[in-house]
């Protein structure tokens, strides 16, 4: 029997319309997805610096001082971003310096020291602390971390409000960027070749110290990557940190047990209007947002690459 | 007797490495053409330029023509995927789709539209009755073939590809990953196929194309050293290196 | 070893044992806070009803007397009216007034004969009383045929109303005021983001990592797409939030939706999860053998046929790790939707209006004059409980991938 006569002589090119219609389809969809980025980029610039611009229609805000002011009165037409930028910056890498130690010291204990077989609640911890989503952060910060740092205040002879602090919202922001740095550190120390971890233990150097002398270093540049992925999520948490921040309406804030206030929350603060200056500046902090993780990225490569000659 | 592909000064190119010069051959109708040669002397590359697999490779390049009956088939304007219907293929390793002997067997024809219950079932029989599998399978046509041995996964490869009804079947060193009885097996089921069929094989196995072949090339680092009958390849090598390859001195 | 590489190396180690307990101290605390404060006011019955309180009046079909027997489930602080079968308890709220809860209802009892007695669309139709409502005001007949009423807005404690109630012929109507504090609303609306968010994200998603995976010829346009993604996987949801409202709005403001709304929401948590789903669906592709790619063509299928029929089936447990991942990062979301959806929770929510998914509503009763601690933790529970479900489905999805294609 001859099965070419059953096929239909139109079906080839009409699966060839089909093919090239997908494929366009598909490409279309890569586009689209890579596109957004850009996209997001112009409309928030766009719609942020409007209002420094003359003929917005809501009244104008001085640019020189948006970036220099060190208030943020709302009700008084006062926009000062600057302390609110020096703010997130301490907070971010106040939590960092907390978080960042212990990440990498849980990583190499769950990448190379725990035995084999409980490994995996160390690593099932983790995936779950990274689970939790920041709102339950939020009020789990709002019901223990706060209170504890209002005893802890008063013990010490400080007052605060509620306990809503800088150091709350460093805390909170450590214990939330920590699975993140976690994670990508033990990734890095897993991908670590065995030779360069048995070239060591031959020279005589002990396990300890192989695994904090040579194999950290040989996971640098993961670690790293770990390390601005999460000052990512500090920088751009929002809901949980404008639990605990407080809002302060000047600063910048030194004092642990003070008030603070950060890009992000003033971006969620007082959302009532959805039109209108109010509504416009918030874009404004988010361009100021966007440039801060930037260039803290590229900061903070420019450092990893001055430290060691390795290019990866 | 007709040729069915004339190879006329191919070169192809991975990026940039040349890795075929300039080849001059022709496979004749039914008949079996084994491929020989060490590894990386670009067997496979030709053979897979006979359906133009090659495509799916970033960075080759073709130059030169292959005429398959008359036809050149390096142009882009040959359609591949009606000449793939027409030059079918068996891999190295044995490839069921995660589904099941049936559905296998029917694929090439339904991507193709056809639906009818009854040709579709006639042509399964067919077949598998070809590959020598039916008497094996026909009990669990609905079961996945993903359960079946190596052996039979390749007879069933084998069948895919005659579903279609194909003019020429490559195989690409199809007995490579299996036991020696399995090797048996599709040898003996290649020698009733020649006469359906044209077959280009590739095989690593000097014992095996000269069990099957009737015509044989030699190749080494992306030339055509020499192409013969079978017999005299194998007796009267003309060139030394061929000579070298088969009695064992080196690859 | 000399002793003070000894002292030392133990010390490098006893760091990181302390360093990783921490952080099973941190998760126990989190579970353990939320859990013991959320379970006080968790109750399954919060999942349908309604955070507002509303006020009904209703009147009674079968008003009459009858008799029935007080459940022995019930206890001396429940006054129990046996010609009604009803139940009543006084309650303390905690804004500090005395409630006159119904507690129980009998299931034949001519209470839930009740029909709403307001002008307006629902005039007429049948009203169940909710358990735990709050009574105002029974008012019921005599057997003079007086009408009398007794409940919480003329002061009446359980008890008085119950003995009412009992030397009573038949009831008249009352009026009261639901319990609130539910989630119902939310958590229609959590569902109904769930799937349009997939509906957007999913297809486009897919398609793209096909995109790159099977089609994209290997270059530096394919190199600038993938990082362009990889770049909006680093962008802070926040500023999501923003782009919803400056892009999108303007969008869906053009098909008539005057307001922020689910769908807005929806469609920003889609460019949002773009990312997520691209590289999932992308690690599912890769580990499809390429065995099946080239059997496929070689029989003259095109790539579309091969994508569809082989290539994707197999891929299939991949791209679905990649949905529910979708979905735990749509529960979790809270700073995007505060901008696309609002903060007002709506208890019958519909697409084109404002709406909070759980996670907001969490927000939005934290971040009033009184947070609500219990009721937040009480929502942290089912949010945690459903992550915790899907975190342990990619597991063993994952696991079954690994061990099928290693086979």
């Amino acid at each position: 029997m001859s099965v070419r006569g059953y096929v239909n002589k139109n079906s080839l090119k009409r699966r060839k319309v089909v093919d090239t219609f997908a494929k366009t389809v598909f490409r279309l969809c890569g586009f689209i997805s890579a596109i957004m980025i850009v996209v997001i980029f112009v409309f928030i610039v766009q719609r942020g610096i409007q209002v420094f611009f003359p003929g917005y229609q809501f009244g104008n805000i001085d640019f020189l001082s948006f970036i220099s002011g060190f208030t943020w009165r709302q009700d008084q037409m006062i926009y000062g971003v600057f302390f609110i930028f020096i703010n997130t910056l301490i907070t971010a890498f106040g939590a960092a310096l907390i978080a960042f130690p212990l990440s990498i010291l849980s990583a190499l204990f769950i990448a190379k020291i725990v035995p084999k077989r409980f490994k995996i609640i160390f690593t099932t911890v983790i995936e779950l602390l990274a689970a939790i989503p920041s709102v339950v952060y939020g009020v789990f910060a709002a019901g223990v971390i706060v209170k504890w740092i209002d005893s802890f205040a008063s013990a010490l002879g400080y007052t605060t409000r509620g306990g809503n602090s800088l150091l709350a919202v460093i805390i909170l922001l450590a214990i939330m960027i920590y699975p993140t740095i976690t994670t990508m550190a033990i990734t890095a120390i897993e991908a670590v070749p065995k030779e360069t971890e048995e070239g060591s233990l031959a020279l005589g150097a002990s396990k300890t110290q192989t695994y904090f002398k040579v194999i950290l270093g040989s996971a640098r540049s993961g670690i790293v990557a770990g390390l601005v992925l999460g000052l990512g999520r500090a920088f751009g948490e929002a809901t949980a940190v404008s639990m605990v921040a407080g809002n302060a309406l000047v600063g910048p804030t030194l004092n642990p047990f003070d008030i603070t206030r950060t890009l992000t929350t003033t971006m969620l603060s007082g959302l009532k209007e959805t039109s209108g200056l109010d509504y416009d500046v918030r874009f404004s902090v988010g361009i100021v947002l966007m440039i801060t993780i930037v260039i803290t990225n590229f900061i903070i490569h420019r450092i990893k690459d001055k430290l060691g000659g390795e290019k990866a | 007797m007709n040729n069915i592909f004339t190879v006329k000064d191919l070169d192809l190119y991975y990026g940039d490495n040349h890795a075929l010069h300039s080849i001059d051959m022709a496979i004749e109708e039914n008949r079996v053409t084994a491929f020989i040669g060490p590894s990386g002397c670009g067997k496979s590359t030709l053979l897979r330029c006979f359906n133009r697999m090659n495509d799916l490779i970033d960075g080759c390049r073709i130059e030169g023509n292959i005429e398959f009956r008359g036809k050149d088939i390096i142009k882009d304007k040959v359609d591949t995927v009606e000449l793939r219907t027409q030059v079918g293929m068996v891999f190295q390793r044995p490839n069921p789709f995660p589904m099941s002997i049936y559905d296998n067997v029917a694929y090439g024809l339904r991507c193709q539209g056809v639906k009818d219950k009854k040709v579709l079932d006639k042509v399964v029989e067919e077949s598998l009755t070809k590959a020598a599998l039916w008497n094996e399978v026909k009990d669990r046509l609905k079961s996945n073939a993903l359960r079946l041995s190596g052996g039979q996964q390749q007879r069933l490869c084998i069948a895919r590809a005659i579903a279609l009804q194909p003019d020429v079947i490559l195989m690409d060193e199809p007995t490579s990953a299996l036991d020696p009885i399995a090797t048996s097996k599709i040898e003996e089921l290649m020698e009733s196929l020649k006469k359906d069929f044209t077959i280009v094989i590739v095989t690593h196995s000097m014992q095996q194309a000269a069990r099957i072949s009737d015509f044989t090339a030699f190749f080494l680092l992306g030339d055509l050293i020499e192409m013969n009958s079978t017999k005299e390849i194998f007796h009267l090598p003309k060139d030394k290196r061929t000579e070298d390859y088969i009695t064992g001195r080196f690859g | 070893m000399t002793k003070r590489r000894k002292i030392s190396d133990f010390m490098a180690n006893a760091m990181t044992y302390f360093a990783s307990f921490i952080s099973i101290l941190m998760l126990v605390w989190i579970f353990f806070y939320i859990f013991s404060t959320g379970m006080k006011s968790f109750d399954f019955k919060m999942l349908t009803t309604n955070y507002w309180s509303t006020n009904y009046k209703i009147e009674f079909e079968s008003p009459d007397a009858g008799s029935f027997e007080k459940p022995g489930s019930l206890g001396d602080s429940v006054a129990y009216s046996v010609k009604y079968g009803v139940g009543f308890e006084d309650v303390s709220t905690k804004s500090g007034t005395m409630d006159l809860q119904v507690v129980y209802i009998a299931s034949d009892s001519p209470l839930n004969s009740g029909t709403n007695a307001v002008a307006g669309e629902t005039l007429g139709q049948s009203q169940s009383i909710d358990l735990g409502s709050n009574v105002q005001r029974i008012t019921y007949v005599n057997s003079d045929g007086s009408y009398a009423s007794e409940g919480n807005s003329k002061g009446s404690s359980a008890a008085q109303l119950a003995a009412a109630l009992d030397q009573s012929v038949s009831i008249d109507s009352m009026q009261y005021q639901t319990p609130g504090g539910g989630v119902g609303g939310s958590l229609k609306a959590t569902l109904m983001l769930i799937g349009m968010t997939l509906l957007f994200a999913l297809p486009v998603g897919i398609f793209a990592a096909i995109y790159l995976h099977e089609l994209a010829p290997k270059n530096r346009l394919t190199r600038l797409i993938r990082s362009s993604i990889e770049m909006l996987a680093g962008v802070p949801s926040i500023i999501f939030g923003l782009m919803g409202v400056a892009v999108l709005f303007p969008i869906t403001a053009a098909f008539g939706i005057k307001s922020t709304s689910i769908l807005l929401g929806s469609l920003t948590l889609a460019i949002m999860l773009l990312p997520v789903i691209i590289r999932n669906t992308e690690e599912a592709l890769i580990v499809v053998p390429n065995g099946f790619r080239d059997g496929s063509l070689s029989l003259g299928a095109t790539e579309t046929q091969t994508i569809f029929k082989v290539v994707l089936p197999s891929a299939l447990p991949g791209i679905l790790s990649a949905v529910l991942l979708s979905i735990g990062r749509i529960i979790g979301e809270s700073a995007a939707l505060i901008f696309t959806m609002g903060t007002f929770i709506m208890d019958k929510p519909t697409l084109t209006q404002n709406a909070t998914s759980l996670a907001v509503q969490i927000w939005s009763v934290m971040s009033g004059e009184n947070p609500n601690f219990g009721l937040a933790c009480a929502i942290s529970i089912i949010i945690l409980v459903i992550v915790l479900i899907l975190n342990l489905t990619i597991k063993l999805i994952t696991a079954r991938l690994m061990k099928k294609w290693s086979a």
